[in-house]
């Protein structure tokens, strides 16, 4: 019985990333591929940041690691995918697509993972906390998944297009990470449990990531046109909605349909 | 509606814990793979995805 409540959740998840693969042919990865052919130059007529980015003027946009730049280029060169496309590829490892597979069946193997995996994590929050994901809560599951793992991060750190200024990676990973998390207790004590006080933590939680601040970048200067990052941060919003709520009712229907867990 | 031969059992309540348990666990070993492994193999692989997601990303 356990297995076949994983299964149920694997298999939500795949459904749910095969659709999240498809929304984002439609409008999120042509700006993705639109953004990188600014990616790789210079901010135009803006002052530099004294060594931050030595080598901003050629294709490697990412090395402020400064490590060896002709080594890089070798390593583009040779590369099968775009310079753009290999952020950090000069770093320690080679990079380049698993199994050689080609740029979309990448994105849709990442999609049926990441699906996979919100949905096992939405199941085992539903399993934890004692309350079944059913057909008729299914969006509303969805949509707190969202809230908490897209939406209340972006507050801080919207969506990105390759080639946007940012803060250290790990710092962000890790604001993000906290982010999630603290939002999605916050979110749990807001909406599922009665007690005045527990909404009121809630809402703290909520907001905690907030007040403390996101990890933002020392340059805000960039080449990709402000148009398509708003159109992306939109893009991306929308489609992941599209995806929780996909992935909440998928689960939903298949509980009730294939567990009858309540 | 679900009358079928499917088992209606609901499972335990040490068995719903043990469920969540590992279920939260491969689901965030996913996630973490797909979205915040700094490989650049799993990076290139994902790239899309990650930007997609909002995932933070190099």
């Amino acid at each position: 019985m356990i297995v076949k409540t994983l299964l149920a959740a694997v298999v939500a998840g795949l459904i749910a990333g095969v659709f999240m693969t498809g929304a984002q042919e439609l409008r999120v990865t042509p700006l993705i591929l639109h953004a990188e052919e600014f990616e790789g130059e210079a901010p135009a007529a803006t002052g530099q940041p004294a060594g931050e980015q030595p080598a901003a003027t050629d294709h490697q946009q990412h090395s402020s690691l400064s490590g060896a730049p002709t080594l890089s280029e070798m390593l583009a060169a040779l590369s099968p995918v775009t310079p753009a496309y290999a952020h950090e590829g000069e770093e320690h490892e080679e990079g380049g697509i698993m199994f050689g597979m080609s740029r979309f069946s990448g994105t849709l193997a990442a999609n049926l993972v990441t699906g996979a995996g919100f949905s096992l994590l939405l199941a085992g929050i539903s399993l934890m906390i004692g309350y079944p994901i059913t057909l008729a809560n299914g969006a509303l599951w969805g949509a707190f998944g969202w809230l908490a793992v897209h939406l209340l991060p972006a507050v801080g750190l919207p969506p990105e297009l390759p080639g946007f200024p940012a803060a250290e990676l790990s710092d962000r990973q890790l604001w993000w990470g906290a982010t999630v998390l603290l939002s999605a207790v916050g979110l749990y004590l807001l909406a599922l449990r009665p007690e005045l006080v527990a909404k009121l933590a809630g809402l703290v939680l909520v907001a905690a990531p907030h007040l403390y601040g996101a990890p933002q970048p020392p340059d805000i200067s960039s080449n990709v046109p402000a148009v398509l990052g708003a159109e992306f941060a939109v893009a991306a919003l929308a489609t992941t909605l599209a995806f929780w709520l996909v992935l909440g009712i998928v689960s939903g229907f298949i509980n009730d349909r294939f567990l009858r867990v309540n | 509606m679900a009358t079928s031969t499917v088992s209606s059992v609901p499972l335990s309540l040490s068995d719903r814990l043990t469920a969540g348990i590992i279920a939260l666990m491969i689901g965030g070993f996913l996630v973490f793979g797909a979205g915040l492994a700094n490989s650049a193999v799993l990076h290139d692989t994902a790239h899309d995805t990650r930007h997609s997601y909002g995932f933070p990303c190099h």
